[in-house]
């Protein structure tokens, strides 16, 4: 059966009324609540999983793509209009894009943001289409050694790779998998640090531990450290049939391109986030400007946005690639997708697309409505993004922990949940304080438990020999790739850190008071 | 913090010992052997973080649209906004949810700046009932209405 045949059907489901409402609905939330300043697109559908509780399955999960996607976008829209970079995937935007904002071509940035967004996530949606199939085939064929090795290479690259220390990485990574541990072992019935708690016997939830660490760790940490004094948003003219220029345009298009084909990649393979790609863009379109554009570079150059947003969104939907054929979270956004999908018994991996063949298209297919929705949405509507920028943060940040509070009570309505909320929330607060990376964390909390189980039974089929994880020749390569990523990423990281130095330094200090 | 995780670290590997280990496990691997390796790594990486502050290394705070570094970590805040979802969880069984978020949402307000204090009430009370309709009205979440509200069948009372 060809795969276009399948996407069709999954077009005629999507594009039903009902479900077109469920992908608007999502866009829009996601996009809001991802400009937001302080909520990111991992926390957006962290925040949004109660929502779907009583939703079908396919309802919730356009809805979510349309938040995965929306939350993607909002992030570059509070970058380029706010003083100020916020989480690391669209830290690079930031740079070049307020610049651009404070010139006064705001507008072009914004626009060369969202049609780059729309160009690369088309592109990428398209090859996540024909990819995906694929890749589940392959991932049919793995066995559980397989598999480890993909997990362990998963594991590196978001403990090690990401953030700036790789012991703190890790030590993130250890103590999410110490969480999946706790409660009853699955195979053997044991019970497993339980401290003696009861409500620790049936493990901890992960929508409780995301909810924690992603809303309660971000409002105390910006309650402890809130910014004194008002925040500028620098204004965009109004009328957005002049936002770009027939120059803009010939300056953005190459970029784009290229932003989409460094971005895919990056996010297919299980090598974690948007900051990779997102540098590499920037990097490349530096080296690439002539003329103008090389004299504006660092003073607001389009290609600067238009490169590394496409890389962003490009990579958004790479990373669906592991999500939904090897069920490998490789971001914490993904992460929360996984969870999202647990909630309803799916668990993704190769078999989804032979057994939930209509609800993976009718997702596909969302992803590209999603798509076209946020390029229609997001130009005319700047304005009311605009407002939502200026929400009195006090307001804010109690919101976000009453939806919080809302969604570890929803999960088992119970008062200990909400109080396990805080607990966790705390250790997400002295994280961030003390410069730990809460991606790892989620990761190692939901692959965790799923790397036991594959570990064990591989060594059950080989009665207890540990060589048996190197024995196959698929799991050597993955190790040797893993080595080889090790390697470049030290060379990469250095550079990346010489450009936010110089990026730093540049940047004027805010008056405080 | 790196104590913690040491700490967490050598915890694991001594209560991973004390796991039953079932003597007719069907795996070779019983369920105490991803206890040792995550205590391991506890240790490990603990040890390290421990060893690089030590030596000056300190780890960056994270930065962010809302965060001002330079200014200085208000613990006072952080610690009332902390006590806020301790007294909502309390709240929630005797009162019902919309009173907890109320409360919630008014506290954290005001602990944060909102002023005036009356204003962050009003929305507290309004954001609570809103959500307690959609959820519990509309969507069938079953939040407790509490005992003010029972009967409302709009707030799923």
């Amino acid at each position: 059966m060809d795969n276009l045949g399948y996407l069709m059907d999954g077009f005629a489901t999507a594009a039903h009324p009902q479900y077109l409402a469920f992908a608007f609905l999502g866009v829009l939330l996601g996009t809001a609540v991802g400009v937001l300043p302080g909520i990111g697109p991992a926390m957006t559908v962290a925040l949004l999983l109660p929502i779907t509780y009583s939703l079908n399955p396919t309802a919730a999960l356009i809805t979510f793509a349309g938040i995965y996607y929306g939350g993607m976008y909002g992030g570059s829209t509070t970058s380029i209009l706010l003083n100020t970079p916020g989480e690391s995937s669209s830290m690079i935007t930031a740079l070049e894009g307020n610049k651009m904002a404070k010139r006064g071509k705001g507008a072009a940035a914004l626009a060369t943001a969202a049609i780059g967004s729309f160009v690369a996530g088309t592109i990428a949606t398209a090859l996540l289409t024909f990819l995906a199939p694929i890749s589940a085939d392959l991932a049919v064929k793995m066995g559980a050694v397989e598999k480890v090795s993909l997990m362990v290479l998963a594991f590196m690259t978001v403990g090690a790779l990401l953030g700036s220390s790789v012991s703190r990485g890790l030590s993130a990574l250890a103590v999410g998998m110490f969480i999946g541990l706790m409660g009853v072992d699955d195979l053997s019935g044991q019970m497993r640090f339980t401290f003696g708690l009861p409500v620790l016997t049936d493990g901890v939830d992960v929508v409780v531990v995301a909810v924690a660490l992603f809303a309660v760790g971000e409002a105390l940490y910006v309650g402890a450290l809130m910014r004194r004094g008002p925040q500028e948003v620098i204004p965009v003219p109004e009328g957005w049939r002049t936002w770009m220029t027939k120059d803009d345009f010939r300056r953005s298009w190459r970029p784009w391109l290229r932003g989409t084909i460094i971005g895919f990649p990056f996010g297919t393979i299980p090598a974690g986030g948007a900051e990779i790609p997102t540098f590499l863009s920037y990097a490349t379109e530096q080296r690439l400007a002539k003329g103008t554009a090389k004299a504006e570079f660092g003073h607001g150059a389009i290609e600067g946005v238009a490169g590394p947003e496409a890389a962003n969104n490009a990579s958004a939907a790479g990373v669906l690639v592991p999500l939904l054929t090897l069920g490998i979270p490789t971001s914490a956004t993904a992460a929360m997708m996984l969870v999202a999908l647990n909630r309803y018994n799916i668990s993704p991996g190769p078999l989804l697309f032979d057994d939930h063949p209509d609800l993976v298209w009718a997702l596909l297919a969302s992803l590209y409505i999603g798509n076209f929705l946020l390029l229609v949405l997001n130009l005319p509507l700047v304005g009311l993004w605009v407002k939502v920028l200026q929400i009195p943060r006090p307001y804010l940040y109690s919101g976000i922990l009453v939806f919080a509070g809302l969604g570890s009570f929803a999960v088992h309505f119970s008062r200990d949940d909400v109080l396990l909320l805080l607990v966790l929330g705390i250790i997400g607060f002295f994280m961030r304080r003390y410069g730990y990376p809460v991606a790892p964390l989620v990761v190692g909390l939901i692959l965790g438990p799923v790397f036991e189980n594959q570990a064990r039974t591989a060594l059950t089929i080989s009665q207890g020999d540990f060589t048996t994880f190197v024995r196959s020749p698929f799991a050597v390569v993955v190790y040797a790739l893993l080595l080889l990523m090790l390697v470049g990423s030290v060379v990469l990281k250095r550079r990346e850190r010489a450009l936010e130095a110089r990026v730093a330094a540049d940047r004027p200090l805010e008056p405080t008071g | 913090m790196a104590g913690g995780v040491l700490a967490l670290g050598v915890y694991a590997l001594v209560r991973a010992g004390s796991i039953v280990e079932p003597t007719t496990a069907a795996g070779a691997v019983g369920p105490r052997t991803m206890p040792y390796l995550v205590g391991a790594l506890l240790v490990v990486t603990g040890g390290t973080t421990l060893v690089q502050i030590l030596r000056g290394r300190r780890g960056e705070a994270e930065g962010g649209e809302d965060v001002d570094l330079a200014g200085g970590t208000d613990w006072l805040t952080a610690g009332l906004l902390a006590v806020c979802v301790a007294v909502h969880a309390f709240l929630i069984d005797p009162l019902g949810w919309p009173v907890a978020a109320a409360v919630l949402f008014g506290g954290a307000a005001i602990v944060l700046g909102a002023r005036p204090v009356w204003r962050a009430v009003v929305i507290g009370i309004a954001l609570a009932l809103l959500v307690q309709a959609i959820f519990a009205g509309v969507l069938d979440v079953s939040l407790p209405p509490g005992p003010i509200f029972e009967g409302v069948s709009i707030l799923g009372g």
